[in-house]
């Protein structure tokens, strides 16, 4: 008796979610913050260049079109993906909607969501397109 | 039973987690991948871009865009700290969503000079 036995902790504090996949996949969905939160500042960034006037608009595009932005751009839009995937997966949990005496399916829910999401997105494309 | 100032920045998680869920995969398609393929490069132009954004539908909309997403960011961005083994959780909400707030100001500071 006597000798010291320290708690060691056996869960590393910054790397605890590679140990599983469902760890894995929340934290992919987390990080998708961090890209939001870039696109947020050089959307508002591009909204000071938009109001400056034509050449500071000029010079946020030539920005976009760098190609290590564009590198950020693509993983960006992958992560945007995985937050749009994730968010509709859990949508059925976060809204029940009855109809008399039963739920809606949650399958139901969610295609209704990409239903929209499709909608939306090619309302986007045409508006840019025709502009 | 006790009140919790937790509904604040859950509803405006929330709110953003929901309105980026729909908006930000074709947006980010049109400002940011397009330009470089040559695509869309009119509707991308000052001219329309600054026409576009001087109709005050539209600044609303974008203020409820960004607005929401930069408090939908930090919520999360102060999760993904503590996940990431970052534990001092009172100076990173501080941090995060001093951030936010900043970036809803200057949303709306940048949409009047439009």
């Amino acid at each position: 008796m006597g000798a010291r036995r320290p708690y060691k902790r056996t869960m590393s504090r910054t790397s605890w979610f590679l140990t599983h996949a469902r760890f894995k996949s929340y934290m992919l969905h987390e990080a998708s913050s961090i890209f939001v939160a870039l696109y947020m500042w050089l959307l508002i960034d591009g909204l000071f260049r938009l109001a400056k006037g034509p050449e500071a608009w000029a010079a946020w595009i030539a920005f976009i079109k760098h190609p290590l932005v564009v590198v950020i751009s693509l993983i960006a839009f992958a992560f945007f993906i995985v937050h749009t995937m994730s968010w509709f997966k859990a949508v059925p949990q976060a809204m029940r909607i009855q109809t008399g005496e039963h739920f809606v399916d949650g399958k139901l829910i969610i295609g209704g969501h990409y239903a929209a999401l499709g909608a939306f997105s090619l309302f986007v494309l045409i508006l840019a397109g025709v502009a | 039973m006790a009140r919790s100032a937790k509904a604040v920045p859950w509803f405006l998680f929330a709110a953003g987690g929901t309105i980026t869920a729909f908006v930000l995969p074709v947006m980010l398609f049109v400002t940011n991948i397009a330009p470089p393929i040559g695509l869309f490069s009119n509707a991308m132009s000052w001219e329309t871009m600054h026409g576009f954004v001087e109709n005050w539908l539209v600044k609303l909309v974008l203020l409820g865009i960004i607005g929401f997403g930069v408090w939908h960011a930090a919520h999360r961005l102060r999760v993904c700290a503590h996940d990431f083994g970052l534990r001092a959780d009172t100076v990173v909400a501080y941090v995060v969503y001093a951030l936010a707030g900043i970036g809803t100001l200057a949303t709306i500071w940048a949409l009047l000079m439009i």
